[in-house]
């Protein structure tokens, strides 16, 4: 498996950086954005999913756990956005170290895993939705307010560069998880628990430090989600749908390497407006052809989509031998 | 070739000569058709809510049909209205996405929502163009209350709905010679239920009513037995629910089975009390059921053609359709007035001027000056046989309430 050099990352992103300031139209920077918000989620996700092999099926609790930082710390506390920014990527890790505190001490994994994470995610949700700290089930609105210092602008290309930022940040993290020894013990985790564990890899700790930085990746999607849309409920922030974009853009894309989650977000989301024009005028019709689309390229693709341009890319240069 | 030249005499030449001048000081002939207006529609076009995204379309298509039927719009030079219809999924990132659709598709305003999380971000994908909103029957009242100066709202909000609601239940309950004295709330637990429950518990007490109970359910509710029983033990004289459509079936189907028979059922925007569809699938347990809520003059002669055609289309007829025809009109109106198809003066117009109200029973549609439509009120509806009779207030009622229903 060749892993992508820090060049090539540091052309994707610059190339992402260029695409924003090509001239997009207001409806392709905002969704460009969220293309950026799902990738960092995803980002995340295929940290603990992907790399440490502990699937998850509540990253919308870190993910909510961001969002809700951003809002409540800005609306309650007058908090200034970017030092909220910061205190929300802080509470998604302190949000993952709880949650696998808990249940890596049981030495829950696989499906019992999943499960517990979908149950936080849920209580938490639940929580919010009644708490009228949280703003109970009116949620919460954020005051549009355009500035460096209130992280919103009225050009929407700064803020989508600071999303490419956030999401070049994952790029790097993942990058140097596939450099280091800690990446190692993960993956070594991922294959097999008791044999990492026979040769001295503290499994516990590692999965912490796994959980806390995932938490942290996905709460800052959460922040950013929070600070583009200006709107948070507890169904929009807690909800099972960004658990499932998640680690959906994560295995689509690839679960497990550098750059699957971005090229996941990108495709699927990508993928759904471009079959908006499908429909035909038939509501939903759309919906269904990008969901026969998803099990097209699920089948011919199961690891991911950047294993299949590999194998692809492998395959053009030993036709062109035979030729 | 040869054909043309021969027939072109010089009396042809002069004659067309003639014509083409006057033409040329006519400008306004020479461009027969002025560039249309295009407005945006903003409605859940696709899920959870893909029924009223589409029963709203019908209105609005009807009232554009309507307008360029009649010429168009005349500040114009009859201008013709184009729909533009952004697909909000149901969902509030979707909704944002569309309204950023509909601004690239060069939309001179934006109407619609529906639901209240999407209106809040579209409005505010909005504001950062400075493009009117219109927003139709979203309730929340923060919608008006973040000095948004491009959003509107023509219908009711929650604060004005409920206290229109509270009104009519004391003046029913005092026409009927006071036979409730019991109240059991039973709600789901998001923003609209919970919020309609707090009120409630709020402003009942003090005219008079007792709570003898309020039951929390989540949405989605796949059996309501519990909270049957429940009310079938405490025995209140009057239930006053507030869930969605499938939540309010399972509810009024439950109490019919279990024989539970308060004297009334009394919503506020409730899910399925003023549906059709409810009406027509389970007209024994709708029976009687009462609802404050979004709704069209019943007596305007354009209601019922807006019923066929909806019913023509083998759908049922709701709020939407009235809604979203009435919210075109006022449109219209607000660019006649501002005799320009420009932003910023449409946000003036609409600011500055009262509206007819299409169908809507508001009188003259005026926004105040947060943009909330100061004399939009819903009406009280009943279940009465087949059909959904207007109650209150008597201006548009059709029918007398019947109350108590069971005794």
């Amino acid at each position: 498996m060749t892993k992508p050099r820090l060049a090539t990352l540091a052309i994707i992103v610059a190339a992402l950086a260029v695409i924003a300031f090509a001239g997009l139209s207001g409806a392709l920077l905002n969704l460009m954005i969220f293309m950026m918000i799902i990738a960092l989620a995803a980002q995340g996700w295929n940290i603990l999913g992907g790399y440490a092999g502990l699937s998850s099926f509540g990253h919308a609790a870190f993910f909510g756990a961001g969002a809700y930082a951003m809002a409540v710390l800005q609306t309650r506390f007058g908090v200034n956005a970017w030092i909220a920014l910061v205190i929300g990527i802080a509470l998604g890790a302190l949000v993952g170290a709880f949650i696998g505190f808990l249940s890596f001490r049981s030495g829950l994994k696989g499906s019992y895993f999943a499960l517990i994470t979908l149950a936080f995610a849920e209580v938490a949700r639940i929580l919010a939705n009644s708490w009228n700290f949280t703003g109970g089930a009116a949620g919460i609105l954020l005051k549009l307010q355009t500035g460096l210092p209130y992280l919103q602008f009225a050009d929407r290309r700064y803020f989508l560069l600071i999303t490419i930022g956030c999401v070049a940040i994952g790029l790097v993290v993942s990058w140097w998880l596939e450099h280091s020894r800690f990446g190692a013990y993960l993956v070594a985790l991922r294959e097999n628990e008791q044999a990492a564990q026979a040769l001295g890899v503290d499994v516990f700790a590692v999965k912490m430090k796994a959980i806390a930085i995932s938490g942290a990746l996905t709460a800052a999607a959460g922040c950013l989600y929070a600070q583009n849309y200006l709107f948070i409920d507890a169904n929009v922030a807690f909800g099972s749908w960004i658990s499932i974009e998640a680690l959906f853009a994560a295995i689509v894309g690839g679960s497990g390497t550098v750059l699957g989650p971005l090229i996941g977000a990108i495709v699927l989301l990508g993928l759904g407006e471009l079959t908006k024009g499908l429909s035909g005028g038939i509501p939903g019709m759309d919906l269904l052809v990008f969901g026969i689309i998803l099990v097209l390229s699920v089948a011919f693709s199961p690891n991911g989509l950047v294993m299949l341009m590999k194998s692809l890319g492998l395959r053009a240069p030993a036709k062109a031998k035979e030729a | 070739m040869t054909r043309i030249s021969k027939s072109m005499s010089r009396r042809t030449v002069l004659k067309s000569g003639v014509a083409l001048t006057s033409m040329l000081a006519a400008p306004g002939l020479l461009r027969a058709e002025p560039a249309p207006v295009k407005v945006g529609l903003l409605q859940p076009i696709s899920g959870a809510f893909a029924l009223d995204g589409d029963l709203a379309k019908i209105g609005a298509e009807f009232a554009i049909k309507e307008i360029n039927d009649a010429g168009g719009i005349k500040a114009l030079g009859g201008a013709k209205l184009e729909l533009v219809v952004g697909d909000s999924r149901s969902n509030a990132e979707a909704g944002a996405q569309a309204t950023e659709e509909l601004q690239s598709a060069g939309v001179a305003a934006v109407l619609g929502g529906f639901a209240s999380g999407i209106a809040l971000t579209a409005t505010q994908t909005a504001a950062r163009y400075d493009l009117p909103f219109v927003v139709d029957c979203a309730v929340a009242d923060t919608i008006t209350e973040r000095g948004l100066k491009n959003t509107f709202r023509f219908n009711p909000n929650f604060s004005m709905a409920t206290a229109v609601a509270l009104k009519n239940l004391v003046k029913l309950n005092d026409d009927a010679g006071k036979p409730i004295k019991t109240v059991a709330i039973v709600h789901e637990d998001g923003l609209f239920g919970s919020g309609l429950a707090k009120i409630m518990q709020e402003k009942l007490p003090p005219l008079g009513f007792q709570i003898v109970e309020t039951i929390a359910h989540p949405t989605p509710a796949r059996d309501m037995t519990n909270v049957v029983l429940r009310l079938r033990a405490l025995n209140p004289d009057l239930i006053v629910p507030s869930h969605y459509f499938n939540e309010f079936v399972l509810m009024a189907r439950t109490l019919q089975q279990q024989r539970v028979r308060p004297k009334g059922i009394y919503a506020v925007f409730g899910g399925a009390a003023s549906s059709y569809r409810f009406v027509n699938e389970f007209p024994e347990a709708a029976q009687g059921v009462m609802d404050c809520n979004h709704w069209g003059d019943p007596k305007s002669p354009i209601t019922a053609k807006l019923r066929e055609t909806v019913t023509a289309a083998g759908k049922f007829y709701a709020y939407n359709t009235p809604i979203n025809y009435s919210l075109v009109k006022v449109f219209a109106q607000a660019v006649e007035k501002a005799g320009s198809a420009d932003r910023a003066k449409i946000i003036e117009a609409l600011a500055a001027n009262e509206f007819d109200s299409g169908i809507m029973p508001y009188g003259k549609t005026k926004f105040d000056a947060k943009g909330q439509n100061a004399s939009a009120l819903p009406l009280n509806t009943q279940v009465q046989g087949k059909d959904i009779k207007v109650i209150y207030p008597a201006e548009y009622a059709e029918a007398k309430p019947v109350f108590p229903i069971n005794g």
